[in-house]
């Protein structure tokens, strides 16, 4: 072999040596990731955010579809309206990861500078229906339609549920969520989430 | 380098690739915690009694009508209890918080030939540790929660069942 050909093989391996690297980092989920579509069901939009194999999709509810739903249940005209304008989404928690999720809607925030406010969580509703004359039933569906407020899932569980942002129809939001995921804290937001319209 | 470098990416990424599948699709409960007793009507009127099942293994599912993995899951559950009933492993579906002629409906458009017992107040619910639906519950010969999972799956998977089938021995 001669000089030539050495240093030629010695390229060769040096290249493949960054190739399979190469090919890992581009497999790894290395950094979060926020779509934005249509969801093919409903028809209508959705936002996703993955991150390390975990996933959140959040698909608009038009508020007549969240009024239907609750009338169903056992809500009077006036209650399932006030539910249905309140920026419903339907929320997909999906653990494809390796690791433990979890998360706690306390910590999220709807933001529409300068001002930021929570989510309405299965809490929120229970103390507002304290006050009022809402049948058992009612209540019942509601509390378990909606995304639980705290939520640990392992390694291939998902969940779905209900989001209640707070805002009227059509309103735009950026939503700072943070999550846990194999412990360590991640913090994410998806801006540019609007209400469904109310039609 | 270049043996290295596919060692190291095969070790890496494999478990990204396994995990796109869920995997056996259930959570081991460490401690086995006592699963918590109950008295429930089916659509019939018939009464369950967990503890009265007590010797078996039980399969069991909260959910309800309007939850869309719920109803996903079902017909999977009812190919799974097809095999299982045989064995003497029982399925009991638990609905949260309907009525009757809700869940009656229900089974117009579904086949369901296992039990489908009605928690009308939740009050069974929020003794289980269940915060989101579907959450089913595998519980061993003696009553204990062995394992546990949070959303839908395809119950009737092989491996699934073998996990189940290996709490009886």
């Amino acid at each position: 072999m001669n000089q030539l050909q050495f240093q030629s093989r010695e390229r060769v391996r040096a290249r493949r040596g960054w190739v399979l690297p190469g090919m890992l980092l581009a497999a790894l989920p290395l950094s979060a990731e926020v779509i934005s579509g249509r969801d093919d069901e409903s028809g209508q939009s959705r936002w996703e955010w993955r991150e390390a194999g975990v996933s959140m999709q959040l698909i608009q509810r038009l508020p007549d579809q969240t009024r239907a739903f609750f009338l169903g249940r056992g809500f009077m005209r006036a209650e399932a309206d006030a539910i249905g304008s309140t920026c419903v989404f339907q929320t997909i928690f999906r653990n494809d990861g390796s690791q433990r999720l979890s998360y706690d809607l306390n910590d999220w925030r709807v933001v529409r500078h300068p001002a930021s406010s929570s989510l309405l969580t299965r809490e929120y509703w229970d103390a507002r229906w304290a006050t009022e004359e809402v049948s058992q039933e009612a209540r019942i569906a509601l509390r378990w339609s909606l995304l639980p407020t705290r939520q640990s899932y392992q390694p291939g569980d998902y969940n779905w549920g209900m989001t209640s942002f707070g805002l009227p129809p059509g309103a735009a939001f950026d939503l700072s969520l943070r999550v846990s995921i194999g412990g360590t804290p991640v913090t994410a937001t998806l801006p540019g989430i609007v209400c469904a319209a109310d039609r | 380098m270049y043996r290295w470098s596919l060692t190291l990416f095969l070790l890496l990424v494999t478990p990204f690739v396994a995990a796109q599948k869920p995997g056996l699709g259930l959570t081991h409960l460490p401690g086995r915690p006592q699963a918590p007793d109950f008295v429930l009507h089916d659509l019939d009127g018939n009464s369950y009694r967990l503890s009265d099942h007590r010797g078996s293994v039980l399969i069991i599912n909260f959910w309800a009508t309007w939850c869309p993995p719920c109803r996903a899951e079902m017909p999977s559950m009812q190919r799974a209890w097809e095999q299982l009933q045989k064995e003497g492993i029982v399925m009991l579906g638990i609905d949260v918080g309907e009525s009757e002629d809700t869940v009656l409906e229900f089974t117009a458009n579904y086949t369901v030939e296992f039990p489908l017992l009605l928690d009308q107040e939740a009050q069974v619910t929020g003794q289980w540790p269940v915060v989101g639906l579907p959450t089913t519950f595998v519980v061993d010969t003696e009553g204990r929660i062995s394992y546990r999972a949070i959303g839908g799956r395809e119950w009737d998977d092989p491996e699934l069942l073998d996990l189940v089938r290996a709490l009886q021995r």
